[in-house]
């Protein structure tokens, strides 16, 4: 069958050619790992080094820097210049290496800071190390060391935007994750248009909820069948971040998020088929439904589920249709005359969502009842953000005819830094870690101000809110030859996130204590009332296997214990924790390329992974510590299956107040009925939120690329 | 067009349920499950990257696109359909009228990227060149005058050819632009069409394969001969037009790599042996593993909707499924 063989390549490759080999077998039908390593090898000798302005000196790079306003001057006037030396020099002695041709490329064309006709570099690697922690760190040495010492090592890893832009003078937030709710009114409408645009211009992504508004056909000033619907909407909301992306440094992204039981969930889920008319064809946006425990016990006594008019339910309760548990008001509302509704069959609506997600990977679903249940904190949520991950409670705001805010709401932002679970682990100390990694992303909330949405700024000024993530759970397994999904895979993801939400909570707690302030709202929450840490108190957390204690004995971390809980609950009763919510795990796309990591708590979703970006074309991606001997435990995500997937985001679940980003992964040989129970069974299991449905099609026998590694099972 | 329209004398009903070669059906359903429209992919993310060309890449690349467009006509009025006649089979010819229906599509995809990136001027300029360029000419007139042929294998022969080898000369060029980071959905949309030309080029290949088992041994010897006579053809005109194409922005031997690899790739599907060695089919790895239509991108909701999803299959649930 082999009609070609790939030849040894030709002497004074480049260095996107020797990345490609990474997808192609070698004559002995190995995978050529080295290729990728002498690719990031000439990156740097053909492009980076060739390409990086020379400085005699750190004061001579440093003032010249802040002199062409560079960088923030602000930021280094914090600091003796000594310490700024003697920082630089603790960076550069940890001798960092990008281990991948992806991880070096990432960096230096997206990261980096560059001069200002994009052609030559500024900073190196530990450079711009230093710089995000002299920013982070506001003037504190021991802080700014610590930040150093972390980052350098990868153990923490600041998310794309606090990274690229802290301490550069021309610069973009360092947030850039936003969730927005809309109100029934077209000044709420008009206005959550205008934070799109503003938001997206800064680079940020945004979900909006469009649960309050009202189906089409409601009444306008009681005049029947007015009202387009959401559909509209989405279109604006599509076309605006459109045009940011045109003119931002990022493209603008966008999600927006509705409850099953909004009267338009149809054609709200119809606008990403594949055969829909231009004029409602959503392309760009992203989609996600909101789904509560009743349309699951609906579609299980396989009824009909109804539908309400968002109009009338405000009208009738007096709050927005999107803040009230439909769960609990179902029977109350299908016998409430005064409420306009429609029927669908439950199991009919699960089916669409199967079959949409097929061809297109979206909605994106979020378990509104599992969510609320395990929420910390009063108020109600009822939406998530463009990676499914965050999860906060938020409030209406309003808005005088001017579009002024009569009453600012709280809208939610969020600051996000992933661990990278492997360096974590080896490094010994996790409580330093997720100390300093919690104390680094607080920093970012506190130095942040969304001046153009209020209600960002009221949001984040009150909640204080960060999601510290996780990442490289696959790749430690591997490395560790543990398989993913395995009982023991299961048990290290429960030890470790019980681990880390300990020490998370120690440090927002000691920070609260430093700063004389907890969050608002925290003398509400269950952590005042000392319900949250019940479930640590009343019942012991061990390992369940004997090689998951070895790994933390071996690695001299502490498990806590009931005892260590008790007391911590003492503490963070008598002075609060600092932060309305501590953790969230997204689905680290670029920082976990340079930072050597697979993302996320996922499996790997092919040993050689295929990135396709605008900046980037095709780039290769092999998974960290994978090597020809070990790739039976880097089986792919398609291989390993959704339970395996479901059991390890429960376990991690039960430790998060946020959500995780989970997709689900099938082969095209699967049906709507597969995806159907896959959902069911993550609902069971008290999964918060479904991002992507991944299907992957192989090639047809005898039509695939020849000796092509992410082409064959 | 002065000659007789040949159709199938006589039709029966089709029935599905009796399948005399699984392969139709596998081919069939991975056809339909393949099922996409231009519109589903958002060329205008390209326009930015269009505009980073130089004036002579974009010309190329115009060029290119209206080359791609012919033969897709070709393929999608005359060839598929010319296949029907001489089917084995009565799913087969369901199977042809898909492969012409989606020929079409593609052709169509060309125009999307078109009035999407370009302007009208612009266009027509391109239109008027591949009506004017000889060998594009004499490729189609080739491969045309075998389609109006009586040998209905040598009519599958040079379909195959066309599917699996003349198309790629065009496709190179979104390729080597989508390994270096520009025209990304475009490509998407391009490598929707390899994947669909992926299937088409093997399975009338293997139809001809299947119909040369009948064959006495001096007829499978004469096709044989015939085929690598076409080829040699093609090829010569192929390098022809390759050069015309290419050489003002130096990539034709590289492109002439990757037409070995790919005529290679045709005779397999149609069941011989490779001509060119392998010191001439080393295409740049990082335009073989662009081809690649699988899922294996890692993509999120700023990279495009990717070229990997495929219209599911519906299964009702049951109350089992329901159980908790």
């Amino acid at each position: 069958m082999e009609a070609t063989v790939i030849e040894k390549p030709r002497t004074g490759m480049d260095y996107h050619s020797l990345n490609a080999m990474l997808n192609l077998y070698d004559t002995e039908g190995h995978i050529q790992f080295d290729k990728d390593r002498e690719a990031a090898r000439e990156y740097f000798l053909q492009h980076v080094n060739q390409n990086t302005v020379f400085f005699h000196s750190l004061k001579e790079r440093l003032d010249y820097l802040v002199e062409k306003e560079y960088y923030e001057p602000q930021v280094l006037e914090q600091y003796d210049f000594s310490f700024i030396q003697e920082l630089t020099e603790r960076a550069y002695s940890k001798k960092f290496r990008f281990p991948t041709f992806l991880g070096a490329f990432k960096y230096y064309t997206s990261y980096t800071l560059k001069t200002f006709d994009g052609q030559r570099y500024l900073e190196r690697y530990e450079d711009r190390v230093v710089m995000v922690a002299l920013a982070l760190a506001a003037g504190d040495e021991a802080l700014a060391t610590s930040l150093v010492d972390e980052i350098v090592a990868g153990r923490f890893q600041p998310a794309t935007p606090t990274f690229l832009n802290a301490g550069k003078a021309q610069r973009g937030e360092f947030v850039s994750c936003f969730l927005l709710r809309i109100e029934d009114n077209m000044e709420s409408i008009g206005r959550s248009i205008n934070s799109a645009l503003q938001l997206s211009k800064r680079g940020g992504g945004v979900a909006l909820s469009l649960s309050n508004i009202r189906e089409a056909g409601a009444p306008i000033k009681q005049i029947q069948n007015q009202s387009s619907g959401i559909i509209p909407v989405m279109k604006l909301l599509e076309d605006s971040f459109t045009y940011a992306n045109q003119l931002g440094a990022r493209q603008g992204a966008g999600a927006v998020y509705l409850s099953a039981h909004h009267p338009d969930i149809m054609k709200f889920m119809d606008t990403k088929r594949e055969n829909a008319d231009e004029k409602i064809r959503i392309k760009t946006l992203s989609l996600g439904i909101v789904v509560p425990d009743i349309t699951f016990e609906l579609a299980r006594n396989n009824e009909e589920m109804y539908l309400f008019s968002p109009y009338d339910v405000e009208r009738v309760y007096g709050v927005p249709f999107g803040d009230i548990s439909i769960t609990e008001k179902y029977q109350e509302m299908v016998d409430d005359a005064r409420i306009r509704k429609t029927k669908i069959s439950a199991r009919t609506f699960f089916q669409t969502v199967a079959e949409l997600q097929f061809e297109s990977g979206y909605p994106y679903i979020v378990f509104e009842d599992t969510v609320n249940k395990a929420n910390p904190v009063a108020g109600r949520i009822n939406m998530s953000n463009l990676c499914s991950e965050i999860l906060q409670v938020n409030t209406p705001s309003v808005f005088n005819e001017d579009l002024t805010y009569a009453e600012t709401g709280k809208d939610i932002s969020c600051n996000l830094g992933s661990m990278n679970i492997a360096t974590a682990m080896d490094g010994g100390d996790l409580g330093k870690t997720v100390e300093i990694a919690v104390r680094g992303l607080t920093a970012v909330s506190t130095q942040s101000s969304i001046d153009s949405v209020p209600s960002i700024k009221y949001g984040n000024d009150r909640a204080h809110a960060i999601g510290l993530g996780q990442m490289n759970l696959h790749g430690y397994l591997g490395r560790e030859r543990i398989h993913y999904g395995s009982e023991e895979g299961v048990d290290f993801t429960n030890i470790y996130f019980y681990t880390v939400l300990f020490h998370a909570i120690a440090a927002s707690n000691t920070i609260a204590k430093e700063q004389g302030t907890a969050f608002e709202g925290f003398e509400n929450s269950k952590y005042a009332s000392g319900e949250f840490f019940d479930k640590y108190t009343d019942q012991e957390w061990l390992p369940a296997t004997d090689r998951v204690a070895a790994l933390f004995a071996e690695a001299g971390i502490a498990i806590p214990t009931q005892d260590d809980w008790r007391e911590l609950k003492a503490k963070v009763q008598e002075y609060g924790i600092f932060n309305q919510n501590l953790q969230a795990v997204p689905p680290t796309g670029s920082i976990s390329y340079i930072n050597n990591s697979t993302s996320s708590i996922h499996p790997i979703a092919s040993k050689i992974e295929i990135r396709k970006e605008g900046k980037l074309g095709r780039v290769y991606y092999p998974a960290p510590f994978m090597d020809n001997d070990n790739l039976e435990y880097f089986q792919d995500a398609y291989e390993i299956g959704p339970e395996k997937i479901i059991d390890t985001y429960a376990a991690a679940t039960q430790h998060v107040d946020q959500g995780l980003s989970l997709t689900l992964f099938f082969p095209d040989t699967a049906t709507t009925r597969d995806i159907n129970r896959a959902q069911i069974y993550a609902w069971r299991k008290g999964i918060k939120t479904i991002y992507y449905i991944r299907i992957r099609q192989l090639a047809l026998e005898g039509t695939e690329v020849d000796g092509c590694v992410s082409c064959m099972l | 067009m002065t000659e007789k329209l040949t159709l199938v004398s006589h039709v029966d009903a089709i029935n599905w349920n009796r399948i005399q070669d699984d392969k139709d059906v596998e081919v069939w359903n991975r056809l339909t499950a393949n099922f996409w429209l231009p519109e589903k992919v958002p060329l205008s993310g390209d326009i930015q990257s269009w505009a980073t060309l130089t004036p002579e890449e974009q010309t190329l690349t115009m060029r290119v696109f209206t080359g791609l467009t012919l033969l897709d006509t070709i393929q999608g009025t005359v060839g598929a359909v010319s296949l029907i006649p001489d089917a084995l089979t009565p799913h087969e010819e369901a199977v042809y009228t898909n492969i012409a229906f989606m020929e079409s599509v593609h052709a169509k995809s060309y125009s999307s990227i078109f009035s999407t990136l370009c302007s009208t001027p612009e266009i027509d300029a391109a239109f008027r060149w591949s009506t004017e360029n000889q060998n594009l000419q004499r490729k189609a007139q080739i491969v045309l005058d075998y389609y109006h042929g009586d040998d209905p294998l040598k009519r599958k022969v040079a379909s195959t050819l066309l599917e699996s080898f003349l198309f790629y000369s065009g496709f190179y060029l979104p390729m080597y632009w989508s390994s270096r980071a520009k025209l990304t959905n475009t490509a998407d949309l391009i490598r929707l069409i390899i994947r669909d030309e992926a299937v088409h080029g093997y399975y009338i290949g293997y139809k001809y394969q299947k119909g040369l088992e009948t064959e006495s041994a001096a007829r499978q010897e004469e096709l044989k001969e015939y085929t690598f006579n076409l080829l040699y053809d093609l090829y010569e005109n192929e390098v022809q037009y390759t050069q015309d194409l290419y050489d003002g922005l130096g990539m034709t031997e590289d492109v002439k790599k990757f037409l070995h690899y790919n005529a290679n790739k045709a005779l397999m599907n149609l069941g011989y042996e490779a001509l060119f060695p392998a010191n001439v089919t080393d295409v740049s790895p990082a335009i073989l593993s662009a081809l690649s239509p699988n899922a294996d991108e890692n993509h999120d909701f700023f990279s495009g909707s990717g070229s990997s999803y495929v219209i599911g299959k519906h299964e009702e649930t049951t109350d089992d499924d329901w159980d908790f």
